[in-house]
């Protein structure tokens, strides 16, 4: 039963793409140059799903990756360089760069000075930047940013929307290739294989304390969700009813959930923009009366701060391919993360652990992981497949709840559109190391979620010491006494195999 | 006043640049190797040529920020003035200006150049910006019409 409905959709979409005229290869795990057979070599190649990449779309405008001149073309001319004029010796990136200082009018003369140029002012993320900036939450998404932004400009006057659809050829750019590639690429079954989670059912509320809580280990429950009207309910239609009007956090913007779906339903890109909203359960009530916390997680020590307690719940809705790359999440609290409906592919490793590619700042407070979710499997994931600490992976699927302890590094991709549900909380396993994090002196960086960072740290000491008297030290004493029991165990085994005498000893 | 370090830099055609530390930090590579401890023995930069590291160097001079927060003795409207003058120079040198920036990772100075060739596109015609840069229109006839079409949006 697991994986039918995953495989079928693979198989689904591929059925698609071999009605639809041109499908390309990729010759996989190659490093410099990327490499990718012409139409011409194409259509004479039979179908092969074994060693291709599976691609969405056919490479707009026929951006060609710099593999293909080398070795392919030797001694063709890269239209990109002629086309540029003395801007040639620009990187690809710097040229994207200019481009994103202009206005939309001006990128629009741009594309009808050379084919060169064409490809480059059509780049969709300048076209992205300029909506979600003029026009905010408030777009009519029309299947691609620059026609979107066209048809608001141009109030639907011309005859062309605006769509760019010239097919340019000799073109070559690893960067431009590279950006369409991760949009149009579809997760590989290697990828999504290794699936090494615990699964649990049904155990107790000590069982998960004693078994994964307090050992800070990720596990996967099922049947949490059995009784959440959410998971039968929360259809797009039915948000879109229940919310109106309402506008939820999209990314550096605000939306209502119609112009979302709309959205949603239609795009495919590197990083698709994610409804991520903290005040959902607020904005619109009944949402909140259709979901319930999981029994394991109910002790939820922020609540002693009331309305002045950090972000600590989310909904999270989603395209194919939207999600987060790694990240740790903040406070030092820990996460359960539950599907309502589609599915996430998770990936976690442990506090000590840098997941490949990752560069965290040396105090914690910036994560960089330049690469997208796409780039990071595609370069990155086969790095694990060789370690001894593996990351712990799993497929988690509708009406199941992943459990992320604290410090993990996670990274989360919907594998097709998904709505969730993810709520932070700090329960007593976890208080200390919650308060040791808000003492810390770039704390106020490092806080998440709150406008009073700085005193987070005293405020929340002291609500729960008026709440639950005498928590804190009972904790600490019980945290002292296992130091030192861990320090009397080292000295034990040292004295009791004593090198010079050779005898096991005991000394007390 | 103590003495401040000093940083060497060796541009690509084997010319050495004796700069200030606070100078040389504007550039977030060298800063980050200072940080690093591999600055012993001078840093080669094997990508940039001595004339335009030296206008690199210049425009971090005249940029620095002093360890009291004051920008250089230039008030805001002089280096506005001092940029542009700056910046007033052939196509060749501003590109290799924003590739060093963009190497050696000066921001300011690399928005400088990107904003100053941005500038030089906005308001031209077609024509008129394949003039400035140099470049021979490739588009077919029919493919012309077809981009014409497709962008009229913007002509209007």
């Amino acid at each position: 039963m697991p994986n039918s409905q995953l495989s079928s959709k693979l198989r689904s979409s591929s059925k698609r793409r071999r009605s639809k005229s041109k499908r390309q290869k990729l010759v996989p795990n190659q490093p410099e140059p990327l490499h990718q057979e012409t139409e011409e070599e194409q259509e004479e190649e039979e179908e092969d799903e074994g060693n291709g990449f599976k691609l969405k779309t056919s490479a707009k405008h026929g951006v060609q990756p710099l593999g293909n001149l080398y070795f392919i073309n030797k001694g063709a001319v890269n239209v990109r360089n002629t086309g540029l004029g003395n801007l040639h010796v620009l990187t690809d990136e710097l040229v994207l760069e200019i481009l994103a200082l202009l206005g939309a009018a001006h990128l629009g003369v741009l594309a009808t000075v050379t084919k060169s140029l064409y490809v480059f002012a059509n780049h969709e993320p300048l076209w992205r930047n300029l909506v979600l900036e003029e026009l905010k939450g408030e777009f009519f998404f029309t299947g691609s940013w620059k026609s979107t932004y066209v048809a608001a400009a141009s109030s639907h006057k011309f005859e062309s929307s605006g769509e760019s659809v010239l097919k340019i050829r000799d073109f070559y750019s690893d960067y431009l290739f590279q950006s369409w590639l991760c949009a149009n690429l579809e997760m590989r079954q290697e990828w999504l294989e290794r699936d090494n989670i615990v699964r649990v059912r049904g155990i107790s509320v000590e069982d998960f304390i004693t078994k994964f809580e307090e050992p800070n280990k990720p596990v996967l429950l099922e049947g949490c969700l059995d009784d959440w009207p959410a998971v039968t309910k929360w259809t797009k239609e039915y948000l879109t009813k229940v919310s109106g009007d309402v506008e939820f956090a999209v990314g550096p913007v605000e939306m209502k959930l119609e112009n979302y779906f709309r959205y949603s339903d239609g795009v495919t890109e590197e990083r698709p923009l994610y409804l991520f909203d903290p005040k959902f359960a607020e904005k619109v009530t009944v949402l909140d009366s259709e979901y319930d916390v999981p029994v394991y997680f109910k002790e939820d020590l922020f609540s002693v701060l009331g309305r002045e307690r950090p972000d600590y719940r989310w909904i999270i809705i989603g395209p194919s391919g939207s999600g987060s790359s790694f990240h740790i999440d903040p406070n030092s609290t820990s996460a359960w993360n539950a599907v309502i409906t589609g599915s996430k592919k998770w990936v976690l490793f442990p506090p000590d652990v840098v997941p490949p590619g990752v560069h965290p700042s040396p105090d914690g407070a910036e994560v960089a992981c330049p690469v997208s979710i796409m780039e990071w499997f595609m370069n990155f994931y086969g790095d694990t497949k060789n370690w001894k600490k593996r990351p712990v992976e799993c497929i988690c699927r509708a009406g199941e709840v992943v459990f992320v302890p604290n410090g993990w590094w996670h990274l989360v991709i919907n594998l097709e559109e998904s709505v969730a549900i993810t709520q932070n909380y700090v329960s007593r396993r976890n208080l200390l190391n919650v308060l040791e994090f808000l003492k810390k002196p770039n704390a106020k960086e490092l806080v998440s979620g709150t406008n009073d960072r700085e005193n987070l740290h005293d405020k929340f000491k002291k609500a729960i010491e008026e709440a639950y008297p005498g928590t804190i030290q009972d904790l600490e004493k019980k945290a002292e006494e296992k130091r030192i029991a861990e320090e009397q165990k080292v000295t034990f085994w040292d004295a009791a195999t004593d090198s010079k005498s050779g005898a096991f000893k005991f000394s007390f | 006043m103590s003495t401040s370090k000093k940083i060497v830099l060796k541009s690509s055609d084997g010319h050495i640049f004796e700069v200030e530390e606070a100078v040389a930090l504007q550039s977030q590579t060298i800063a980050n190797m200072i940080e690093d401890d591999c600055v012993e023995n001078g840093i080669p930069i094997s990508n940039i040529n001595g004339e335009i590291l030296a206008k690199v160097i210049a425009y971090c001079k005249k940029h620095v920020v002093l360890p009291d927060g004051d920008t250089s003795s230039s008030s805001k409207e002089d280096l506005k003035d001092w940029d542009a003058e700056f910046m007033n120079t052939d196509q060749s040198t501003l590109f290799d200006l924003i590739l060093a920036a963009n190497f050696l990772n000066v921001k300011d100075l690399l928005d400088l150049g990107c904003q100053t060739v941005a500038d030089m596109i906005t308001g031209k015609t077609p024509e008129e910006i394949r003039t400035v840069f140099n470049i021979e229109n490739d588009f077919t006839p029919a493919e012309v019409e077809e981009i014409r079409k497709e962008n009229q949006w913007a002509f209007e």
